[in-house]
């Protein structure tokens, strides 16, 4: 009986460990991303999918668009993107240094940027308007500064992006 | 007999062969044309703003450096740049106490053609990684105190004082609304970013000629298009008057006055 007992203390305190490491948001999300397998962050401007010809939003599958940025201290970029409201939008960011985190003001919708990972996730805007993307993890001595824009448009006023071309806010 | 019983298998042979031939031709060419038409439809063309990173190799080559060799062959950067870093012309850089890595990667950029400048780019294809890195260890070692007996262009009078406020603001807190973060957490005292220099004792006309170059697309060799995207948020009048700040000598720094 005692050593039942025992068994069903230490399973207890081995769950409340677990759960407590799968709470933690930070280290889990990053190795689920492939963590240290991902971009470079010191190396993001030389090649792969982060160079800076390769930002902003992009022709996705499916009628969608994929929106690339990187985080980085203390600025995002590009700083402006431009968007269509009501199509399915998948954001791929990463971190150059710290983890920042991009939090669209007026939405409940947010994001991680990780070095060494690309964190993704779809996000659709029903209304057009501006939002504000502060950053939303301490990430310096600039960090109360840096922050971003979403402009999202009506649809019809979204020109559709031609094959192989990357559009911010300066490109409208 | 042997004849005979060859012909018709060899003509099999053949029209395998054939058939094999033709659809791996065909195979040949839909690949072909598919990837050729992926990569001409997603990818635009990759633009490399500088070939240096921050690896633990380039920081190695950078700290490597000799400021002794770096003092016999900045003979050749003394004309412009005055024999103690200080430069006599406002519009040209000060060198002193300049941050090792941002010099060195200023002049590989040089080297490389990613950073545009008629004069430079012709010196610096003189000058090695390694006899980069000796000038950085140099620079990095010059003084920045004031020195009266000098031809230094460097605290230049504010043209317009009244620009001061709008400047320190700007240094101190930056414009969180606009996305503009402060100078002083990237370029110090606050905290320091690798590749962006101490700005306390940068001559004025200088700054504002690279904050103008900055955003209007003619430099482009900063790392993820950082101080591309915070230049392009300035008003002309904003960076005349950081630029002025620091070229009076006001900037905070930790040997600026």
């Amino acid at each position: 009986m005692k050593k039942i007992g025992f068994v069903a203390a230490m399973t207890l305190v081995g769950l409340a460990i677990l759960s407590t490491r799968y709470y933690m948001v930070d280290l889990p999300v990053w190795h689920f991303l492939g963590g240290g397998k991902g971009p470079d962050p010191r190396a993001l401007h030389l090649q792969g999918e982060f160079v800076e010809s390769n930002l902003g939003a992009a022709e996705g599958p499916a009628r969608s668009l994929t929106v690339r940025m990187i985080a980085q201290q203390f600025v995002f970029v590009p700083q402006c993107i431009v968007v269509p409201a009501g199509v399915p939008i998948t954001f791929r960011i990463t971190s150059a240094d710290v983890v920042h985190m991009l939090s669209f003001l007026g939405t409940n919708y947010g994001l991680k940027a990780l070095p060494g990972a690309v964190t993704e996730a779809t996000f659709t805007f029903a209304k057009a308007g501006e939002f504000k993307i502060p950053c939303h993890e301490f990430c310096g001595a600039g960090h109360y500064a840096m922050r971003g824009q979403l402009d999202v448009v009506p649809r019809d006023q979204f020109a559709s992006l031609l094959p192989g071309e990357r559009r911010t806010c300066d490109l409208r | 007999m042997i004849y005979a019983s060859q012909a018709p298998r060899l003509q099999i042979g053949a029209r395998w062969l054939g058939t094999l031939v033709v659809l791996f031709a065909i195979t040949v060419l839909l690949l072909g044309r598919g990837s050729s038409a992926q990569s001409e439809n997603s990818e635009p063309p990759v633009r490399v703003p500088s070939n240096v990173a921050w690896t633990e190799e380039t920081l190695a080559i950078v700290s490597s450096g000799d400021a002794f060799r770096g003092l016999l062959l900045a003979r050749r950067c003394n004309h412009c740049h005055g024999e103690e870093g200080f430069s006599s012309v406002p519009a040209f850089p000060n060198l002193a106490g300049e941050d090792r890595l941002s010099f060195w990667k200023q002049m590989q950029d040089f080297r490389s053609g990613k950073r545009t400048s008629p004069v430079m780019q012709g010196i610096a294809e003189g000058f090695s990684a390694r006899a980069s890195a000796d000038l950085a260890a140099y620079y990095a070692m010059l003084p920045t105190a004031s020195d009266p007996q000098d031809t230094r262009a460097f605290p230049q009078v504010m043209q317009d004082p009244s620009r001061a406020s709008r400047a320190i603001h700007l240094i101190i807190f930056g414009d969180g609304q606009r996305g503009i973060p402060p100078c002083q957490s990237c370029h110090g005292p606050v905290s320091y970013v690798k590749g962006a220099p101490p700005l306390a004792t940068q001559n004025g006309n200088y700054l504002e000629q690279q904050l103008e170059h900055f955003s209007n697309g003619y430099r482009t060799n900063d790392i993820n298009v950082g101080m591309r995207s915070i230049a392009r948020q300035l008003t002309a009048e904003e960076k005349t008057a950081v630029s002025e700040y620091y070229g009076a000598g006001l900037g905070p720094g930790v040997n600026s006055r």
